[in-house]
């Protein structure tokens, strides 16, 4: 929820637009560039299939064109070679020279050769102008020829030599000077001739000296009129590129694109680019283009020195490839037609750069798109992270407005109803808030008021002993000033030795944890603080065992109690130190016990000298009236009172001296419990005025008790005594007794006023009285309860104000006496 | 492989063929030297039996059974297209193997309408002969022919269409300057020479 710093906003807003506009483009892109790129490669592929199949037809196509010129050119050259003329001309030489002698016919030849190689007009005329020749020349002119049979121009200017020879190869006839006389050793003439049987022999291209070119030949047997066997040949030189290459030079496509002519050798019979007779470049290209059938291949290299993977159709040449060299396997002529690769896959290259420019296009297109439909995304959530901001800092008044028909205006909906939710909730816990912190503030300044009054001590710790609080009679105490920006070690306040500073630290310790401070331990060791002590002396009484410890600090003495304070919210924990000043108390008690003291004294004092004084001054009185007395009786009388009097001030120091050591005889004996009660009585209403008391008795029976009878009846007396003293002398005593099966309960009840509750405590106290001067010692309820509790039973004063008290006596009982 | 058997083939048949032509001259030396000898008409219908027998066997046997059963085809360049070659083919061939053998026998295919020029009739006897055979296929046509000083026996039999190839490539060539044959026509003849000497 903390509010976006502006640069990291900045990048975050960018980063989701980028990040749509970027997935966009991947969407958009990565297809399109797959998909271009699977175009190339099948469009690379199909422009070679279809080209390389083109280039096989055309190949093919051109190879039928190079056959039928062939099958022309040698169409024509057989119809001289059929001249019947001419035909029989050979046949009679044949026979001329089957009739002459072997050394007839070397001489005949030898004259005419070196008359032909001398150029002799004669040995020249012999041949050049004789009947043969002239019908050569008739048929090369096209004289003799029917319109579709001549020779077109072109191959008669291709033809540079044409001749006849005889059955032996030695020139008859000659068109020029140019042929050479003898040719039977000749590969072509051999071939022709074929042993009599003759056939069609054409030569692959070579340089011929003689007519300075690169030509073919096409040698024909010239056969007899029956066809039987050869009787002559008919030889033709042509020239090979100005005879093919009318045909194939228009053969052009593209700016490359063309079509040539090579031999099994590889030989360029013909090319547009390459001149004839030399080698295509690639000598590994050649078997793969002329094999004897007709295909495409994928080529690494082009044939015309580039290295660039080329697509040629080849084909062989069918008919004129039978008679090359005489034979299929010896010589075969291949066409070859490529188109430079560049210009070959420059469709595709131009489609894949119209492509790639309407790729950028789209891609342009797709960003800006991509941009706006972003934005339109994106501006819709900024306004929301803008008013999710506003939300937060509670800012946001005005809702958020987007109408973009889709989840975003659900969802800037929702932040309206959510807004609108939270302000409802937020005007309501603002009032409880403030209403809670006015809570707070006032329990907070009432609980600083109270701390404040409270008349100890209180110091909050923190968990690094650094005082954090200290209420206002602690800052008086130890006078402490705490600042509330900077807190003060625990040990800065309280100025304590060594020792108890390192046992409240241990307290502490121990206080930080959360455990008790106020264990046995801690008992033990606020025991060591305060005195050594022997661990195997009886337990102290239960105050001594009390979770305070005490502290000297100064002059003054404090009581201390750790108490643990869990902090609130994850908050540390406090621990606090609460003190009680105990100097005052104890000093205060001390006085109180020698006020006690004191006072007990006097009174004691004043009670003795009461009970004597009242028998002191009888006997004064009765000694001065003995002496002024003549009557021996009287005087008798009066000494007999004297001797009363003595007795009863031996038995008041009696009982101030230890009433239960005045007993001579400490043998306790069966005693008749309302025998001495009504002895008891006797006395007391001898002594006392008790005229105006009216006594109910009420006896269970004769009841046994085991007991010393004087000082059960010295208990009795002073029971009884009191109970007459409180009715002063008016009113009724009941005395009753009744027996359980172990013991003996004695009711004393008067009719007096009571004793007030706040005496009913101290009833027991000895010199405890609420008489007068003189009136009593104090002693009597002490005494009489210290004598029954001697036999074994116990004395309890029940009381209400303004109607009487019980004195009730329980004693446990002995089987009953025989009478006496 | 073809090419092999082929030749094969046509070895065999030279062999047959120089065998039967050695007997025939043999005969023939017998004749002159003796006074009895085969005729060469007889030696021409010999040398025909043979060839016919051979060209038909080529042509049903292997040609049209391989062709019925879709092994291979037969076609003018059956050197590059890996086929047979056409019984028309099978014979000029054979015919000039058996002329390189030295022999002196010559046998060729000639027809008024032939594909190639070197197959038109070479002599008047020839020519005669092919027009008279369509007429009357059944009368082979022979005679005496000379070439300066030889004499030359010529036997010409009538050649018919035995099977569709013969029709189909006729028909259907470039360079066939008649297209209408039909089955069973007579398309030209076999010329079957044989020296006088």
């Amino acid at each position: 929820m903390n509010p976006a710093q502006p640069p990291s906003r900045s990048e975050t807003r960018w980063g989701l637009q980028l990040k749509l506009i970027l997935s966009m483009l991947l969407v958009g892109v990565v297809p399109l560039l797959l998909g271009l790129g699977l175009a190339f490669w099948q469009g690379s592929r199909e422009i070679q299939v279809v080209s390389g199949e083109s280039f096989k037809a055309l190949a093919e196509e051109t190879a039928r064109k190079v056959d039928l010129l062939m099958s022309d050119e040698i169409g024509r050259t057989s119809r001289i070679a059929a001249d019947p003329s001419i035909v029989h001309e050979l046949e009679q030489r044949r026979d001329a020279l089957l009739d002459m002698t072997e050394d007839a016919r070397r001489r005949a030849v030898d004259t005419i050769k070196s008359g032909w190689e001398a150029k002799d007009p004669a040995a020249v005329q012999a041949i050049t102008g004789n009947k043969m020749a002239g019908l050569l020349q008739e048929y090369f002119a096209g004289a003799k020829s029917e319109a579709d049979q001549l020779i077109p121009q072109v191959v008669r200017s291709a033809t540079k030599m044409l001749y006849i020879t005889d059955i032996e190869g030695n020139l008859v006839a000659a068109l020029t000077t140019l042929p050479p006389l003898t040719n039977g050793e000749t590969a072509w003439w051999k071939g022709a001739f074929h042993h009599g049987v003759g056939q069609l022999f054409i030569e692959d291209v070579h340089f011929d000296e003689r007519a300075q070119a690169y030509v073919i030949s096409i040698s024909l047997p010239i056969m007899d009129r029956i066809r039987y066997g050869a009787v002559g040949v008919l030889h033709r030189v042509i020239d090979a590129k100005e005879l093919i290459s009318p045909s194939l030079a228009p053969i052009r496509f593209g700016k490359t694109g063309h079509v040539m002519l090579i031999d099994h050798r590889g030989i360029v019979m013909s090319c547009p680019i390459l001149p004839t007779g030399v080698r295509v470049s690639d000598p590994q290209l050649i078997p793969l283009i002329t094999p004897l059938h007709p295909g495409w291949v994928s080529a690494p290299s082009d044939g015309h020195g580039g290295q660039s993977t080329s697509i040629i159709g080849f084909a062989p040449v069918p008919e004129t490839s039978r008679a090359t060299n005489s034979d299929l396997d010896k010589s075969s002529w291949h066409t070859f037609v490529w188109q430079a690769s560049d210009e070959l896959f420059a469709p595709i290259r131009h489609f894949l750069t119209w492509m790639a420019v309407f790729s950028l296009v789209a891609v342009g297109l797709m960003t800006s798109l991509g941009y706006l439909a972003a934005n339109r995304i994106v501006m819709p959530v900024r306004r929301l992270q803008a008013a999710a901001q506003l939300i937060g800092r509670g800012e946001f008044r005005q809702p958020i407005d987007i109408q973009t028909g889709d989840e975003l205006q659900d969802l800037a909906d929702e932040f309206n109803r959510m807004n609108r939710q939270l302000e409802a909730a937020f005007a309501g816990l603002t009032d409880q808030v403030a209403v809670k912190t006015q809570q707070v503030e006032s329990l907070i300044h009432s609980t600083d008021q109270i701390l404040d009054a409270v008349p100890t001590p209180i110091i909050m710790v923190n968990q690094a002993e650094q005082v954090q609080y200290i209420n206002r009679v602690g800052r008086d105490s130890f006078q402490a000033i705490l600042d509330s920006t900077q807190s003060i070690p625990l040990f800065d306040i309280l100025p304590v030795d060594a020792a108890a500073r390192e046992h409240l630290r241990k307290e502490f310790r121990r206080a930080r944890s959360g455990e008790d401070v106020a264990t046995a331990s801690g008992a033990e060791d606020a025991a060591v603080v305060n005195r050594a002590r022997d661990p195997l002396a009886p337990m102290m009484g239960t105050a001594e065992a009390s979770n305070r410890q005490e502290i000297q600090i100064g002059p003054r003495r404090y009581h201390y109690q750790w108490f643990h304070m869990a902090g609130r919210n994850k908050g540390e924990d406090r621990i606090g130190l609460v003190f009680r000043d105990t100097t005052d108390d104890s000093r205060l008690q001390d006085q109180l016990i020698q006020a006690e003291k004191s006072g007990s004294l006097g009174t004691l004092t004043a009670g003795i000298g009461h009970e004597l004084n009242n028998p002191l001054f009888g006997i004064l009185g009765l000694g001065e009236a003995i002496g002024e007395e003549a009557n021996l009786d009287r005087v008798r009388s009066y000494a007999h009172d004297i001797v009363q009097h003595g007795r009863r001030m031996a038995a008041i120091i009696r009982d101030f001296t230890g009433v239960a050591a005045r007993e001579t005889s400490d043998h306790r004996q069966p005693v008749h419990l309302e025998r001495e009660l009504d002895q008891a009585i006797a006395t007391v209403t001898g002594n006392m005025d008790a005229s105006g008391v009216a006594i109910q008795r009420t006896y269970a029976g004769d009841t046994c008790v085991l007991a010393l009878p004087d000082q059960l009846r010295q208990a009795f007396t002073n029971l009884l005594m009191n109970a007459i003293q409180a009715m002063e002398g008016r009113g009724t005593l009941r005395l009753s007794t009744s027996l359980t099966d172990i013991s003996v309960e004695t009711r004393i009840a008067d009719s007096g006023p009571g004793i007030p509750k706040q005496h009913l405590s101290k009833l027991f106290d000895p010199f405890f009285t609420t008489k007068g001067q003189g009136e009593g010692s104090g002693l009597g309820l002490t005494v009489a309860r210290r004598i029954i509790k001697k036999f074994g039973g116990d004395i309890r004063i029940e009381s209400q104000e303004g109607s009487g008290t019980s004195c009730i006596v329980t004693l446990p009982v002995i089987p009953l006496l025989p009478p006496p | 492989m073809h090419r092999v058997k082929l030749s094969l083939y046509a070895a065999a048949l030279t062999v047959l063929i120089s065998g039967l032509w050695w007997g025939a001259s043999a005969l023939s030396a017998k004749e002159r030297s003796g006074s009895s000898g085969i005729p060469p008409e007889k030696v021409a219908a010999y040398v025909y039996a043979v060839i016919k027998a051979d060209r038909t066997l080529y042509t049903t046997e292997i040609v049209n059974r391989l062709q019925a059963k879709g092994v291979t085809t037969a076609s003018e360049h059956w050197e590059q297209e890996n086929a047979l070659m056409l019984p028309a083919q099978f014979l000029q061939h054979s015919g000039k193997l058996a002329a390189e053998s030295g022999s002196g026998i010559r046998y060729r295919l000639i027809g008024l309408w032939p594909i190639y020029q070197r197959n038109a009739p070479a002599s008047d006897l020839e020519r005669n002969a092919l027009e008279s055979l369509r007429k009357n296929p059944d009368l082979p046509v022979t005679g005496i022919v000379t070439s300066g000083l030889k004499q030359y026996f010529q036997a010409i039999y009538p050649d018919l269409a035995v099977s569709q190839a013969c029709i189909d490539c006729h028909n259907g060539h470039q360079l066939s300057p008649k297209r209408d044959f039909k089955l069973n026509d007579v398309m030209g003849g076999i010329a079957i020479t044989i020296p006088l000497e």
